[in-house]
């Protein structure tokens, strides 16, 4: 058996699980359509890192919050510094941010700083973690030249004003200029799948993850996602390395499950990831990944930092449900026809409807892949006071 | 102030960012009037990220994927193209025959306007996505190296460079005397022109992505911390500020006592710029970045489309579903809007 066909076989497995894995309900009552055989070729030749997902601490999620970490919707950034630096040293044990932070990464690594501007203004990777994230890097010995801060769309990264806000001398990168736009792309490295009869069924690594970055540092933002539950640190990596994504989505079905662990599977992604900053400062509870409402975005002023991104999405995932609870909307697990719309206007300001059947399953079937650890009673949370 | 174009300035030309030095495309009274049909559309073959500009007849645009095109304005057909050597995200500008504009490579090229043809080049450290400003000779940008440049207009040799605290993408306003910027350290600065000397600096609460307008006294600027910013102009104090609900990428635009500025809570303010306060605020729609302009009894602003409200109440009078821009500002050219679109196609609208 060749790698292509064990990974086939792998995948087609896993996917059956997943399936089987849903309420009966659920599948009686949305019809979702049956997981395609999905192929995942990874960069031929790479040698996994011990680093790499779930990472040095898998199952441990250190959290730490402050209300005066975002106060009217600013973000502070002596507070994010001490959070930041606190959360370091209690994931790793060490005393000091600098031996944190040399847990991860070397002097000579090329860092790659995995933003998610997705949701800019409103709700985005806030600039003041990133500040501190370069500063932690460049404690190590890592020049600026060396730290290169990135995500998919360029026009994204534009409306975070990103780039004037960033120290000088690092480099930002959006892979693509726009939406239909090309970029760069390893034609050897994809994920080829045929989702609904899309004519174009291969995904592609960006080479700035094949072949420049050493280390991937990922920020995701603490939000609610139409299709795939949440977007945490699982979907920042996969949907925002690999193109072609959204056609695993076709209103109201999405196959973000399994699709989103898999692609965290194909190396080099999977080795080269090896810590995640997770900016709950703010938390949108209803209108992920885009929503402009600030009804349903909450001044949360957490931070969580782990190795492990499934332990951290799942965690993610019962705070977002919990807000969900208590503000009243229906449970992320909720299967319900009635409450799917195709009226964006009205999904965007009403949080009992949504576009997709969400699938925050997907956090599940990673963990089942071996990217960490889903089971909440088996996660080292570790809450620390302000 | 001395206007650096050398030949005699036509009514519709429109040579720099926001038409002139004094940023006039944002305080001029200009006849427009809600746009019924495309005289031609351009494809630029990558996306455009800048201002078209305009001079005797010939549009000239940026695009991302490193072009520089000069297109006939009447009918939309490229005169020239110009390659540069890497992505381009620069407003260009006109100083005497040449057309200036940045580089993601840190270059910025002086092309001759008629041939297309490198004139000369000069290089910062880092990307330059401001447009170069040209005034008595020099021309002035800053890099997100955080330095200001001043080169020789003629020939492109340093003349100055001054080191600031953070990436510059704001695009300098210039006097004689004087050079106003925003700074990604969250500064606003005032340099003297003909040293590149810090005269004063004024700090805000975040880094600053906004181009400066200079009226009545005032430095006028947004800033990512949520504030526009009133500044002296002599000594940089802060004489008011207005909170507005999310940062400030956009540029105002000025015209008479009323300043109108966007904020990327996808509202456009209408303030008093002598005192701050409020006059109008009106929903764009969609978040705002890009800078407004300021037509006959309008101001015009691309944000999901291009949209006019009214100058005096601030109600939506027309809107355009073309040249949905995030940064790009529209030419207004007598009875024709030049628009440049984040697709890559250039509009003329009549």
């Amino acid at each position: 058996m060749d790698r292509r066909t064990f990974v086939k076989a792998g995948c087609i497995s896993s996917a059956s699980l997943l399936i089987e894995g849903l309420d009966p309900m659920v599948r009686a009552d949305t019809a979702q359509p049956p997981v395609p055989p999905i192929e995942l070729h990874g960069l031929p030749g790479y040698k996994p890192s011990s680093l790499g997902l779930p990472g040095l601490f898998p199952g441990r999620v250190v959290e730490v919050r402050d209300p005066a970490a975002i106060v009217h919707n600013r973000v502070s950034q002596p507070v994010v510094r001490r959070l930041l630096d606190q959360a370091m040293k209690e994931l790793t044990g060490e005393g000091s941010g600098a031996a944190a932070w040399a847990k991860f990464v070397e002097p000579t690594d090329i860092v790659g700083i995995k933003i998610n501007p997705s949701g800019a203004p409103a709700c985005c990777s806030s600039p003041e973690i990133i500040r501190e994230i370069i500063s932690g890097v460049q404690s190590v010995g890592v020049p600026a030249r060396n730290i290169v801060v990135y995500d998919r769309y360029s026009y994204e990264i534009d409306i975070g004003s990103y780039q004037a806000l960033l120290p000088p001398g690092i480099r930002i990168v959006g892979i693509q200029e726009a939406f239909a736009a090309g970029g760069e792309y390893e034609p050897n490295v994809y994920c080829d799948a045929s989702f609904f009869g899309e004519w174009e069924t291969r995904s592609y690594m960006a080479n700035i993850v094949t072949h420049e970055v050493t280390k991937i540092i990922n920020v995701p933002t603490m939000k609610d996602h139409s299709a795939s539950g949440v977007t945490g640190a699982l979907k920042n990596l996969a949907y925002g390395t690999f193109n072609n994504v959204a056609r695993t989505h076709r209103a109201p079905y999405t196959f973000t499950n399994p699709v989103i662990g898999l692609m965290c599977t194909v190396e080099p992604l999977r080795s080269k990831s090896v810590l995640h900053i997770m900016d709950g400062m703010r938390q949108v509870w209803h209108g992920g990944p885009l929503t402009q409402v600030q009804d349903f975005i909450d001044q949360s002023g957490i931070l969580l930092v782990a190795t492990d991104p499934v332990a951290m999405d799942t965690v993610e995932l019962e705070a977002i449900e919990k807000k969900r609870q208590d503000k009243g909307a229906p449970s992320l697990w909720q299967q319900d026809p009635k409450s799917i719309t195709s009226n964006s206007e009205e999904f965007y300001h009403d949080a009992s409807k949504n576009l997709f059947f969400r699938q925050p399953g997907h956090i599940a079937a990673a963990g089942r892949l071996g990217l960490g650890v889903a089971d909440l009673k088996q996660i080292d949370h570790r809450r620390l006071a302000a | 102030m001395k206007k650096e174009t050398a030949q005699r300035p036509h009514s519709a030309d429109w040579p720099t960012l926001l038409k002139d030095n004094a940023r006039s495309g944002g305080q001029a009274q200009r006849a427009v009037h809600a746009p019924e049909r495309a005289l031609w559309q351009y494809r630029a073959g990558g996306s455009a990220r800048s201002s078209p500009i305009l001079f005797e007849g010939i549009l000239f645009v940026t695009s991302v994927n490193g072009m520089l095109h000069a297109i006939d304005a009447a009918t939309g057909l490229a005169k020239w193209k110009f390659r540069a050597d890497a992505q381009v995200h620069s407003t260009p500008s006109l100083s005497a025959d040449r057309v200036l504009f940045g580089c993601d490579d840190g270059k910025v090229y002086a092309v001759d306007r008629h041939a297309g043809m490198k004139v000369w080049e000069t290089s910062a450290g880092a990307e330059v996505w401001a447009s170069p400003v040209s005034c008595n000779g020099v021309v002035f940008f800053g890099s997100a190296d955080a330095k200001v440049y001043a080169v020789d207009a003629a020939s492109g040799r340093a003349r100055w460079v001054r080191e600031l605290g953070g990436r510059i993408y704001s695009t300098i306003y210039a006097t004689e005397q004087h050079l106003y910027v925003g700074c990604g350290d969250a500064r606003v600065y005032c340099l003297e022109a003909a040293s590149g000397k810090v005269v004063w600096s004024t700090p805000t609460g975040n880094g600053i992505d906004s181009s400066p307008a200079v009226a009545g006294g005032l430095v006028l600027i947004g800033s990512e911390d949520f504030f526009f910013y009133a500044m002296d102009a002599n000594t940089g104090e802060v004489r008011w500020k207005y909170e507005t609900g999310l940062g400030i990428a956009s540029s105002p635009a000025v015209s008479g006592d009323l300043t109108i500025v966007g904020s990327k809570d996808g509202f456009l303010y209408a303030l008093e710029t002598q005192t701050g306060h409020l006059r109008w605020k009106a929903a764009a729609g969609e978040l705002v970045t890009a800078p407004a302009v300021i037509g006959e009894g309008i101001v015009c602003i691309q944000s999901g489309g291009t949209l006019a409200f009214d100058l005096a109440t601030g109600k939506l009078v027309w809107r355009a579903a073309l040249g949905g821009s995030l940064q790009s500002v529209p030419v207004l050219a007598g009875d024709t809007i030049y628009l440049a679109s984040l697709g890559g196609e250039i509009y003329a609208l009549q």
